[in-house]
């Protein structure tokens, strides 16, 4: 857009030279007017067209000369500018799809992490709950145990309670029997069998 | 150490010696025999009495405090035995009268051939019992057997018979309490 803005300016140009050549020779454009008429209306006026074609040509040289390169480097730098542009452009894109990858890495990163904390929150709470578990299980166990254990030892105290006394009656009732019923023949009966069948005083 | 323990050895047995001299030149067999059995009396008794034992050898007390101690106390023991007690704890050493005691059992059977049967029953012995423990001891000991009575109705029943510490226990009350040991010791009882 801005190169063909350029080459209208460049043409507009060239047609003010001419305007102007036409300025500096009026005398030669009248002369032409007042011989037209039949075929010569359609041919140039030699009188009127050397003068434009130098006119032309000058301009063409001057053109050729100063315009053209102006307007190439014009034109060079312009595609330059652009290609900078372009290049900037493309690295820009370059770098923002690198950026873009690495926020989507580092997303995609995130995203696992915090599906690993997750992850290991969730075991850490269902060890943790197994372990609550298994200490409640155990301290039941333990008071069930402890429990039993003093329920048998009751039962053996008192067990052991009821057998002495039923001993110590047993044993008072006989020696109550044994006082009161023998007569001092029987126990002299009884010493004797005792010291026949006691054992010797050297304890053989 | 060595000295000291052969000199109270020695101690010991002067004073088991003159013991035995006294009460047997005072009344022979019979005197010596109550000499025994009063001095293990008295050893029972200072074993269960604490305070008697400590007061006959207190240094805080006079030699004529711990002998007159002696004389009250034992006022109505044999005077052999009472008099060599009132010496040892003169002496402060009435602490040693289970060691002479020992040494007194030994000198009835060295000097008088016997061995003394402590019989304990709870009915007076007749001479058919007697002449059979005797023989019994006789014939265990190799000796010449004195048998000592004494009745004790606590026992229930049966003889406990004892020389010089070697018991053979054939009371009633001894049968009952093992029995009555073996009914407590019994633990299938409650296991139904």
């Amino acid at each position: 857009m801005h190169v063909k803005t350029r080459a209208n300016k460049a043409v507009a140009q060239a047609a003010f030279g001419a305007l102007a050549l036409n300025a500096a020779f009026p005398a030669l454009a009248f002369a032409s007017e007042e011989e037209s008429g039949g075929l010569s209306a359609i041919l140039p006026d030699m009188a009127e067209f050397i003068p434009m074609l130098i006119a032309f040509i000058i301009l063409w040289i001057i053109l050729a000369k100063f315009g053209w390169p102006m307007f190439a480097g014009m034109l060079e730098k312009r595609e330059n500018t652009i290609r900078e542009a372009l290049k900037k452009s493309e690295e820009a894109q370059i770098e923002s799809e690198r950026v873009l990858a690495e926020y989507q890495q580092q997303l995609a990163d995130a995203k696992t992490q915090s599906a690993q904390i997750i992850a290991d929150a969730r075991a850490v709470g269902e060890a943790v709950k197994a372990d609550i578990t298994a200490q409640a299980q155990t301290e039941a166990a333990d008071m069930i145990a402890k429990a039993k254990a003093a329920i048998e030892a009751e039962k053996k105290a008192a067990v052991a309670e009821l057998q002495s006394s039923i001993a110590d009656t047993s044993v008072d009732v006989a020696a109550r029997l044994i006082g009161e019923d023998l007569t001092e023949g029987e126990h002299r009966a009884i010493i004797e069998r005792y010291v026949k069948e006691a054992g010797s005083f050297n304890g053989n | 150490m060595a000295t000291n323990r052969l000199v109270v050895k020695e101690e010991v047995a002067v004073f088991a010696s003159v013991l035995f001299d006294s009460a047997n030149g005072a009344g022979g067999q019979e005197a010596v025999l109550q000499v025994r059995e009063q001095m293990a009396e008295v050893i029972r008794l200072m074993r269960s009495d604490l305070d008697l034992t400590m007061a006959l050898s207190n240094p805080d007390f006079t030699p004529e405090a711990r002998r007159a101690l002696v004389e009250n106390v034992f006022a109505e023991c044999h005077l052999a035995f009472r008099e060599v007690l009132a010496v040892m704890a003169e002496r402060g050493q009435a602490d040693l009268l289970p060691r002479v005691n020992d040494e007194f059992r030994a000198l009835l059977g060295e000097r008088l051939g016997i061995c003394v049967v402590d019989v304990t029953t709870a009915v007076p012995l007749d001479d058919g019992l007697r002449q059979l423990i005797t023989e019994k001891a006789e014939a265990d000991l190799g000796k010449k057997a004195v048998l000592r009575e004494r009745i004790d109705r606590s026992i229930l029943g049966g003889i406990i018979m004892d020389v010089d510490g070697n018991y053979i226990d054939a009371s009633m009350i001894s049968q009952l309490n093992r029995a009555r040991n073996v009914l407590k010791d019994t633990t299938d009882g409650g296991e139904c």
